[in-house]
């Protein structure tokens, strides 16, 4: 009988017992659906405070100290003048408000004799969540201050630019689709996270489940080839991983497109071509990484031994995607053989709307596919071990 | 038909098999016993092909095990010390599975399985999943798997450990069935009374060597003892501990 049928039986055979292992297929999904629901909700967060910043009601003490300024300030697009609580500064430590404006009495004197007028702004530096509309208040400030002092040089009759020696001009050379395929890289890392868990349950499950209920010996007194077996199990546990990670692609879209992302100023647009390439990036990842999750299980005599491996085994995908949050990957084609850093590179560039070349895809694919094979290969091997088959 | 040769396994520093060498004909039945620890289950083992023999040779219908142990499993049907199954398959998916695996299908197969679990009594259980079955159960369907393929020779690591007597006798009628159709039986027990009543031939072994093999009546008079128990319990060397 061909090794091919043999696989072939056996992948069946490991299919209908994974799916009818309801509450680890639970616990995918669940993981699945919870993660992009976290970063949909976080987005939404960070998006509604930078609207906040452009819309700021800003408490000002001290309104009758500067008249002119306040003015000024109400003119501003977006600026809502408020009166101050009576204890400011008690007021921000118990963060009743993010920023607190003072106008000291001297204020009206100082500007008279060109002295430089106080001001006090209260913020409390630990809140991340106010720091967007303290900038805004301080921007606010230093905008008046700058444009006043202006008025006064043109009033003594010298240009404005004698008191600025450099100006400093920003030039931005990422293009806004690349400012944003550096939050998206989430959602590369949502996938592999997919690829991983998806077919953990059952990757372990054949194999130091398969050993710790006893059923390895009897299995292997069948006249197959290990790799028969080591290859129909490893499908099996691909098949689930491909199948959440399509499940959290479909999710987290869905989630990410419903987040307000003008309001930071990006707009959201992830074509299905692009996500057709991040899934011909992230299936064959979800190959190699189910061959990894079964060839270090099978070095487990028990599910509960596999388990405690696998809490190290995970940072394996995930410390790239950390890194590549951290220090972009993108622009780096040369990464693509490298399982796991070639798919976060690679979908860092799809993502930043620079596809790569289809040979780059396919390198990364066949390199993935080609270390998924060795894993194969290698766990095949351990099935011939005596420590493996009997030790229990 | 199995030959086994001067058959040693180390582990480590422990020597479970020493020298084991004994013969199993076509039709007959041959019982391996031997007390606890005494390298019965080490040599079935190797026997199956899934443990390697330091030095000695396995031939099973002249196939060496060594050299061609997938030639040697198409033709034997092994019921091992563990039995373990998947606890969400039904004995029938059980049976068939291992059925494909040795290359049967369709309506042979179909026909092969209920055979099998009509004859070991498990017509009322065969669609339920086997999570919470007996331990007697359980070794029927580890039984009905190991023998799918019709082995012409069969090896039972301790058959009967754990099953009530309705299971045992049921036990005993397969065995002398698959005598009649001319397979080679082995099987290993620690229970005398077991063997006596089932082989033709008894191997004792012990401490990893073949101490005696022979006829029930031809190992009563090696030890001069009437009683196959007593005879037994010499064979083993167990009078000398105790």
């Amino acid at each position: 009988m061909s090794t091919l049928r043999l696989v072939w039986i056996v992948l069946t055979k490991e299919l209908r017992d994974g799916i009818r292992d309801r509450r680890s297929i639970l616990s995918v999904l669940i993981v699945a659906a919870l993660m992009p629901s976290l970063f949909g909700g976080m987005f939404t967060v960070m998006a509604s405070r930078s609207k906040n910043a452009e819309e700021i009601k800003l408490p000002v003490a001290g309104v009758e100290n500067a008249p002119a300024f306040v003015d000024w300030l109400k003119q501003q697009p977006g600026v809502e003048i408020v009166g101050a609580p009576a204890d400011p500064e008690k007021a921000v430590r118990d963060r009743k408000e993010d920023v607190v404006l003072i106008i000291e009495k001297d204020f009206s004197r100082n500007m008279v004799r060109a002295v430089a007028a106080p001001v006090k702004l209260l913020s409390d530096s630990t809140r991340e969540s106010a720091r967007q509309k303290v900038n805004r208040a301080r921007t606010l400030v230093t905008t008046y201050s700058s444009q006043l002092a202006a008025l006064r040089l043109i009033a003594r009759g010298l240009a404005p630019s004698v008191a600025l020696p450099v100006r400093v001009e920003e030039v931005e050379v990422s293009s806004a689709q690349e400012r944003l395929a550096t939050q998206l890289n989430i959602l590369t890392l949502l996938l592999v996270i997919a690829a991983v868990t998806g077919g953990m349950q059952i990757a372990i499950d054949t194999t130091a489940g398969e050993r710790e209920r006893g059923s390895l010996e009897p299995l292997l007194l069948n006249p197959v080839p290990r790799i028969a077996l080591a290859a129909g199990k490893w499908l099996a546990a691909s098949v689930f991983g491909c199948s959440a990670v399509v499940f959290s692609m479909l999710l987290t879209v869905n989630v990410l497109r419903r987040v307000p992302w003008q309001d930071m100023g990006i707009r959201f647009r992830v074509s299905d071509g692009d996500l057709m390439s991040l899934l011909g990036l992230v299936l064959p990842l979800a190959l190699f990484l189910s061959a990894v999750v079964m060839f270090a299980s099978t070095f487990a005599r028990s599910f509960k031994e596999a388990q405690g491996y696998m809490g190290m085994l995970i940072l394996l995908p995930l410390f790239p995607g950390v890194i590549s949050m951290l220090y972009p990957l993108s622009n780096r084609p040369w990464l693509a053989p490298i399982p796991v850093f070639g798919q976060y590179a690679l979908a860092a560039d799809v993502l930043g709307g620079k596809p790569p070349v289809a040979t780059i895809y396919v390198l990364a694919g066949v390199s993935a596919l080609t270390c998924a094979l060795v894993l194969v290969a290698l766990t095949s091997r351990l099935l011939e071990r005596e420590a493996i088959i009997f030790g229990r | 038909m199995i030959e086994i040769r001067g058959l040693r396994k180390k582990f480590g520093a422990v020597e479970a098999v020493r020298d084991v060498s004994f013969g199993a004909g076509d039709g007959t039945v041959v019982g391996l016993l031997g007390p606890n620890g005494a390298g019965k289950t080490t040599t079935l083992r190797m026997l199956s092909g899934l443990m390697r023999p330091d030095v000695g040779t396995i031939r099973v219908d002249n196939v060496d095990v060594v050299v061609d142990p997938i030639g040697v499993q198409t033709h034997m049907g092994l019921l091992p010390d563990s039995r373990g199954l998947y606890p969400r398959l039904t004995p029938i998916e059980h049976i068939e599975y291992f059925g494909r695996l040795h290359g049967l299908g369709g309506p042979a197969l179909t026909a092969r399985t209920r055979a099998l679990v009509t004859r070991l009594d498990l017509n009322e259980i065969a669609d339920r999943r086997v999570s919470g079955f007996s331990q007697g159960e359980r070794t029927k369907v580890a039984l009905a798997r190991a023998l799918v393929h019709q082995p012409r020779n069969v090896i039972l690591d301790e058959p009967t450990n754990g099953l009530d007597v309705m299971s045992t006798r049921a036990m005993r009628e397969l065995i002398h069935g698959l005598r009649r159709d001319g397979c080679c039986v082995l099987f290993s027990s620690h229970i005398m009374q077991e063997v006596s009543a089932l082989c033709d031939r008894i191997v004792v072994i012990a401490q990893g060597k073949v101490t005696a093999d022979g006829t029930p009546d031809e190992l009563r008079s090696l030890t001069g003892r009437d009683n196959l128990e007593d005879a037994f319990v010499t064979l083993s060397g167990l009078e000398e501990n105790s």
